[in-house]
């Protein structure tokens, strides 16, 4: 009995070993590439930043900025670096319901600023499909997601104070050191610490929620007939079948209608949507690892959803998706995230050839949805060149040298396809993209780390997405 | 009841209960925000822990048995309310209970060994009750790890719940006065080893 107890935790012992797992090394939500930081210090005064700012400087030391580190590529750390956690400096500053503003600290999440402004009638305009994420480390990879309205994150933005290379504290506006606004946003981390942001809020409001089953190949038509010329609907996902029986043939559209005939009041108490974690972590992780499981939850979202549809629910509510039951901790493989925006007229084509190239790379692709973005190029790295849908995969992975490299061989191939549908791909997740595809997909990279130069000279803000593309 | 049945519903017991300790520990220091109201958690704990034990203390030597599945029924309902808590307080009315099971199941433990075994000749019995409960905490605390991965916390304490629940049916069950033949008052004697 005790051989086998000692067996069974040497076996946990060797399955736990990989560098993965190392507590003492660092790494983000992708669990890929971890190593040994100087330390990780907790943001919690501006005084305290500034004297850090000036010390990392004077001693040569690199400095990372970190929020929730859910960006996968690299992004919030760097080797033998000191790495500002910012999610302790987490202050709702003031909400201000007649202009529809709030002053947040950069480290406060969504879910921090929704609390805030849900009294208030108020809601967020633009954000992920979650609200675990900091409010620095969105604008900072200028997020989207559900709305189809408001444009990407940047454009709620008003103005944010950084906390520059020189020490110094800026106000960043369109009018005010205008010229770091689109440079800091969708900048990665690497113009400055935000210290806090003032972010253009939107009315609460109550909506419907309806989900309409289809065929693929029926569903940009519908979305661009449907549901963009309807201004009534606010929020729009779908979401494509990967199960091997309806594999990228069936897909199913949730949108979000504005009903006017019922009271915010009566719908708007903040809910936490993840209930049922364990069934649906479980189910998950079948879904992870067999293709029935893929097939199951397909047709349990199937039931789910169109069983669910005409849900009433507030928008602040729409826009807190659950997400426990994702959760995956186990050692040596991980749910990894890429993302490609197309433009709607090259929609049907590429998302033909995608899944064509998914199957032949047999990469385990676990789950896709898609969103829609507006055009907006403020930002110097802007990914929405034009109106496109974003398909965001999601992908289940070993973290073996092997398993990576197969991802990057399938991820490149999928790469040329969007800069073929002149596309482009979101660059918070991991970096298998070459350095030719990048420089393709975003031609502002030039200006971008030429800025990066001037406003930092000394490579003090430094994290592994600049050492990758920024050479 | 006599040894046997003693030890396996004690590693059933440990299973429960070296199932969810250490990842319990995680869960009640993500609730405080700081490592001073953590220790609190566990000082109140041990208050309880001790405060019952005068009252218990007299009652020891009739009621062993009687204690030991209260104490693991009471550790039931604190597994099974965990996952409910929405507040420090009830986190620190469930120790005040687990403090309390925990002294009712220490002390029991302790008389019913000495119960079950005979002076001069306990070594053994006792060498086996460690090694078994041991072994059982080993194993739980591994099969702990892995169940969280693949489901949450809160079916761990669901499952250690039900373990919780088993070990006090065990001990019941080998207590009750089934035989006919046994005298009033005398159960244990008569089950010696
Ligand atoms: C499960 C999952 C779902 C997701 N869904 C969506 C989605 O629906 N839509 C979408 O757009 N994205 C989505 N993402 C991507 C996500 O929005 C980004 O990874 C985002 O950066 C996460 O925020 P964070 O707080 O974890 O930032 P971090 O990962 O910690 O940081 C991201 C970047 O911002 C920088 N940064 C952070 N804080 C500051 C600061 N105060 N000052 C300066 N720079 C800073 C960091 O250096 C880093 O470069 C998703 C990611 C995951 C893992």
């Amino acid at each position: 009995m005790l051989l086998l107890l000692a067996s069974l935790a040497f076996v946990q012992y060797v399955r736990t070993s990989s560098s993965d797992q190392n507590p003492y090394l660092m790494t983000d939500y992708s669990r890929l590439h971890p190593v040994k930081v100087e330390r990780v210090l907790q943001g919690e005064a501006e005084a305290q930043l500034i004297g850090l700012v000036k010390d990392a400087k004077a001693k040569g030391l690199k400095l990372s900025i970190a929020g929730q580190r859910h960006s996968q590529g690299g992004h919030t750390y760097y080797k033998d670096a000191v790495v500002v956690d910012m999610t302790s400096y987490n202050q709702v500053l003031s909400v201000d319901p007649e202009a529809k503003r709030i002053v947040v600290q950069a480290g406060a999440t969504w879910e921090d600023v929704q609390k805030a402004v849900n009294p208030y009638g108020l809601s967020v305009k633009t954000m992920q499909s979650l609200n675990v994420f900091t409010i620095g480390g969105s604008i900072s990879i200028n997020a989207h997601g559900r709305d189809i309205r408001n444009g990407s994150l940047i454009k709620s933005v008003e103005s944010f104070r950084l906390l520059t290379a020189g020490g110094d504290i800026i106000q960043v506006s369109r009018t005010e050191n205008a010229e770091l606004f689109p440079l800091a946003l969708g900048g990665y981390g690497l113009f400055g610490i935000i210290l806090d942001v003032t972010l253009i809020l939107t009315e609460d409001e109550v909506y419907r929620e309806s989900t309409v089953l289809m065929n693929l190949e029926e569903y940009s038509d519908y979305f661009q007939n449907e549901v963009l010329p309807n201004p009534d609907i606010r929020l729009h996902i779908a979401r494509i079948s990967v199960a091997e029986d309806s594999y990228f043939k069936e897909a199913f559209s949730k949108n979000y209608t504005v009903d006017r005939s019922l009271k915010l009041s009566d719908h708007n108490k903040l809910k936490s949507n993840d209930n049922w974690v364990a069934p649906g972590k479980l189910l998950f992780n079948i879904n992870r690892s067999t293709d029935w499981g893929k097939n199951a939850q397909w047709n349990l979202q199937k039931h789910f959803f169109v069983e669910q549809s005409d849900k009433i629910v507030s928008r602040n509510n729409a826009m807190r998706a659950a997400s426990a039951f994702m959760e995956y901790s186990q050692p040596g493989a991980n749910d990894l995230l890429q993302e490609y925006f197309i433009p709607l007229p090259q929609f049907d084509a590429f998302v033909q050839r995608l899944g064509a190239i998914v199957k032949e790379e047999d990469m385990n692709l676990l789950n896709i949805t898609i969103r829609y973005v507006n055009k907006d190029d403020e930002a110097v790295l802007s990914y929405a060149k034009q109106d496109m849908l974003a398909l965001v995969c999601l992908f289940h992975a070993p973290l073996s040298k092997a398993g990576q490299q197969r991802m990057k061989q399938g991820v490149e191939r999928i790469i040329n396809e969007v800069i073929a549908s002149e596309g482009s791909y979101y660059l918070p997740y991991i970096a298998y993209p070459t350095l030719e595809q990048f420089r393709n997909v975003y031609p502002g990279y030039e200006y971008f780390f030429a800025k990066k130069k001037d406003y930092d000279p000394d490579e003090l803000f430094m994290n592994y997405f600049y050492e990758q593309y920024g050479g | 009841m006599n040894l046997k049945w003693l030890i396996r519903s004690q590693s059933i017991m440990t299973l429960a209960a070296g199932m969810i300790y250490p990842y319990y520990l995680l869960f009640l220091k993500n609730l405080g925000n700081s490592f001073s109201k953590y220790g609190l958690a566990f000082a109140v704990f041990t208050i309880s822990s001790a405060a019952v034990s005068h009252w218990l203390a007299p009652r020891l030597d009739k009621h062993g048995v009687c204690m030991m599945i209260v104490s693991s029924l009471g550790m039931m309902g604190a597994m099974l309310v965990f996952p409910w808590t929405s507040s420090y307080g009830w986190v620190l009315l469930l120790q005040l209970l687990m403090g309390t099971c925990n002294a009712m199941q220490r002390m029991s433990e302790r008389v019913l060994l000495a119960d079950y075994t005979e002076p001069g000749s306990r070594g053994a019995g006792i060498g086996s009750y460690h090694f078994w409960t041991s072994v059982a905490s080993g194993f739980a605390v591994i099969l702990g790890g892995f169940l969280i991965d693949w489901l949450t916390i809160n079916i761990l304490f669901y499952l250690s719940a039900l373990l919780y629940g088993t070990s006090a049916w065990t001990i019941w069950r080998t207590n009750r006065p089934a035989v006919p033949r046994a005298k009033e008052g005398s159960v244990s004697e008569h089950n010696v080893l």
